[in-house]
């Protein structure tokens, strides 16, 4: 009698926890179905009220968190937040910005799974990338430039061409790839952030740190003994990022930026983040009205 | 030449006095039996003649070496003076013939053939030829006793330190492994310390007896003397006792 | 599946870096852990304390910590890899769970053991070597078996370092294919492939080992 009333219990369990698992993942597939194909992105900011913008948080300058008051501060914050108010005005709807902070490798991901809404992360607009994403116009010129120590004799990433230099990158970034087109045969290793990859090429890791020059300032303003050289080596134009086949809200979000570098908001939020960048001048970085 | 000799020694577990003032001398070859109610240092005794139990003051002099000095190399001592446990401590991954073979061969460094020879010989002396390849666990007490005294003699030790070798056993073992010390007694000219209750076997094989309660040598007589007439009243009350079971 | 032909090539050299650091660190682990193990049981003082230290140190401090420390700070002054570094901070944390696996494994040996062999003339390395460490080894092989799996596991620190292995190569792949889903799935199989034999086999010797006994 108690084996059998035993055995019952361990049938009925084993079918409530199969029917839950098949459930969870019909649920889940559904879910994932009307985010990818169903849902139109600005219908659904203009739904919720926000836009959820995903940022660098480890960015100085661009996007890094503030230990203080755990929001991210940056060039890109203030530029999505100008933005979200922008395009709130052209909607005629209340929007409110909220940030995410993602990784490079992280980021399309996200985007995809609709965590969040738009990107704008030090990203670099590629033809691999547009094929998955929809990008806005560009809202920063930035080139691939090269990190290294004052004394090390490196010139520019042509003397980086020997297999005993090694070139620090991050992961996600276009680095790598740019990299091997100039310096063939330098190592190339890829670290998980810049925080790491500065450690790491403090350390002797490696003898070049590569990345946007954008980045780079940042980094070089926080660690004297260290300076851009070579200039740009590439084109590395950032834009914000939206899922694929989001017309409408790249449309207005191009229309926004385009209002925001016409009446001087693009210009303030530059002088206010990129004045005071040794060896820049920011002037350059204006867009002209 | 004296074998074994305590000198004054002194031995403490924190505050407990383990070995009160014990001077004792064993000449080379002879036979002793020691006994004394439990708790009396019996085995705390035995354990300090090879190295396993420390002594704290006084001096110890076993085959020439001082145990109480911190230059004496230990090891040179084990070698020369073996022992057979209560609890027989075989190696329980080892067969009986590896139990018997392994510090020949690591300590002694003697000959593989000869080394399985001279086993093979102590095997068939404690009468367990056949249970060479066995493991311990496969053997019973008596047989694992048999197998440890095996395993000492392998060493060909100049003494022999039994520590109640048969307070382990089931009454039906017991006598097998009396009967080998019997035969090592008679046979050989090692220097023999046993601690027993084996009254029987301390009056058939014994030259000495020697009664030790709460830390303290108390009797130190020739076998008939102990037996016929003990001098301390402790003694004899623990005689009657033994006797009486 | 494209994405696994696209990038085969990175993914098993991935693998083959994850094997390798797995080999090295299992059997650096595996020595320092039982040395360190024996030092915590043996008679002598300094011996115990430094065991100690070790253990509580190592065991006790996040590996990626150790290995961030070793990459970023010790390689200043002995160059290393991040391969090297990973390697090396995955063996010292694994091998002080290790050492203390294989302490209790010692201490599970009935003090006869020792003292046996002791009075037989062995020295106490010999008496370890031979007798108490085949014993221990037994006993603590259940929840060795536990560390290595979590070894296999934890060589994804390496990825923090630039060390080429599985997850380096996968989080690369990811980045450039911006398909992770379907990236992390197929290094994850990987892992299974390493993962999966090693615990089967881990079982398969703790039965055998019970039907012996």
């Amino acid at each position: 009698m108690e084996k059998i009333r035993k055995r019952r219990f361990g049938i009925i369990a084993s079918l409530v926890l199969a029917a839950l698992i098949l459930l969870g993942a019909f649920w889940a597939s559904v879910t994932i179905d009307k985010n990818k194909t169903h849902q139109d992105t600005l219908a659904r900011v203009e739904r919720k009220g926000q836009i959820t913008w995903g940022v660098k948080a480890d960015t100085k300058l661009f996007g890094l968190m503030d230990t203080k008051t755990a929001q991210p501060a940056g060039f890109e914050i203030d530029l999505a937040k100008a933005m979200t108010a922008q395009i709130a005005k052209q909607t005629n709807t209340k929007l409110s910005a909220a940030f995410v902070p993602v990784s490079s490798a992280s980021r399309i991901q996200l985007l995809k799974n609709t965590n969040i809404d738009g990107l704008i992360s030090t990203m670099t607009i590629t033809p691999e990338r547009a094929k998955i994403v929809d990008f806005t116009n560009v809202y920063f010129n930035a080139g691939q430039s090269l990190l290294v120590k004052k004394d090390s004799g490196i010139q520019s990433v042509k003397d980086m061409n020997d297999p005993k230099y090694t070139v620090l990158v991050v992961v996600g970034t276009t680095a790598a790839q740019e990299t091997k087109k100039y310096a063939p045969k330098a190592k190339i290793i890829a670290l998980q952030d810049y925080a790491s990859a500065m450690q790491a090429l403090k350390s002797g890791q490696g003898q070049a740190l590569s990345t946007d020059n954008a980045i780079l300032y940042g980094l070089a303003t926080e660690n004297p003994d260290y300076h851009l050289v070579g200039g740009v080596f590439t084109k590395a134009p950032y834009g914000m990022a939206f899922d694929h086949n989001q017309k409408p809200m790249t449309k207005q979000a191009n229309r926004a930026l385009k209002t925001l570098q016409e009446n001087g908001t693009y210009n303030r939020l530059v002088e206010k983040w990129f004045h005071n960048v040794p060896g820049l001048d920011w002037h350059d970085l204006e867009v002209n009205k | 030449m004296s074998m074994i000799e305590f000198k004054d020694v002194q031995k403490y577990y924190g505050d407990f006095h383990a070995l009160h003032d014990v001077n004792l001398k064993i000449d080379a070859g002879e036979t002793v039996v020691l006994i004394g109610p439990s708790g009396s240092g019996k085995s705390t005794l035995i354990r300090t003649i090879n190295g396993l139990e420390e002594i704290e003051e006084g001096q110890l002099l076993v085959d020439g070496f001082d145990l109480h000095d911190p230059k004496t190399d230990i090891n040179k001592i084990r070698k020369n003076v073996g022992m057979v446990f209560q609890h027989f401590n075989l190696y329980n991954n080892k067969t009986v013939l590896e139990n018997i073979m392994l510090a020949p061969r690591l300590v002694l460094h003697r000959d593989e053939a000869e080394n399985k020879r001279i086993a093979m010989e102590l095997l068939e002396q404690v009468g367990l030829a056949d249970k060479a390849n066995s493991m311990p666990a496969a053997l019973s007490g008596g047989q694992k006793q048999r197998v440890a005294i095996a395993r000492s003699l392998a060493m060909k030790p100049k003494a022999l330190l039994f520590d109640e070798p048969t307070s382990a056993l089931d009454p039906e073992m017991i006598g097998d492994v009396l009967d080998v010390m019997r035969d090592i007694a008679r046979d050989s000219d090692m220097t023999l310390l046993v601690v027993t209750h084996e009254m029987s076997f301390a009056k058939a094989v014994a030259d000495r007896v020697i009664f030790m309660a709460d830390g303290r040598i108390l009797e130190d007589s020739s076998t008939e003397a102990f037996f016929e007439n003990p001098t301390e009243p402790r003694a004899k009350k623990f005689l009657s006792q033994v006797e009486h079971h | 599946m494209s994405l696994l032909n696209q990038y085969f090539s990175v993914f098993v050299q991935g693998f083959g870096h994850t094997l390798l650091a797995s080999i090295i660190a299992l059997i650096g682990s595996l020595v320092l852990g039982t040395l360190f193990a024996i030092m915590q049981v043996s008679s002598s003082k300094t011996g115990r304390i430094i065991g100690n230290i070790y253990v509580q140190v190592f065991r006790n401090i996040p590996l990626l910590i150790i290995t961030l420390f070793l990459y970023l700070a010790v390689a200043k002054v002995i160059k290393m890899t991040g391969f090297v570094a990973g390697t090396v901070g995955l063996t010292l944390y694994t091998s002080a769970f290790i050492a203390e696996s294989v302490r209790a494994g010692i201490l599970s040996i009935e003090a006869g053991q020792m003292e046996g062999a002791r009075a037989n003339g062995l020295t106490f390395n010999q008496a370890m070597r031979v007798i108490i460490l085949p014993q221990a080894f037994k006993v603590a092989i259940p929840s060795l078996g536990n560390q290595f799996i979590n070894l296999v596991k934890n060589s994804s620190i390496l990825a923090f370092v630039g060390g080429l292995d599985l997850m380096y190569q996968g989080n690369l792949v990811a980045a450039s294919s911006f398909d992770t889903f379907t990236t992390y799935i197929i290094i994850g199989v990987f892992y299974l492939v390493i993962t999966m034999p090693l615990s089967y086999y881990v079982q398969h010797l703790e039965t055998k080992l019970k039907k012996k006994a």
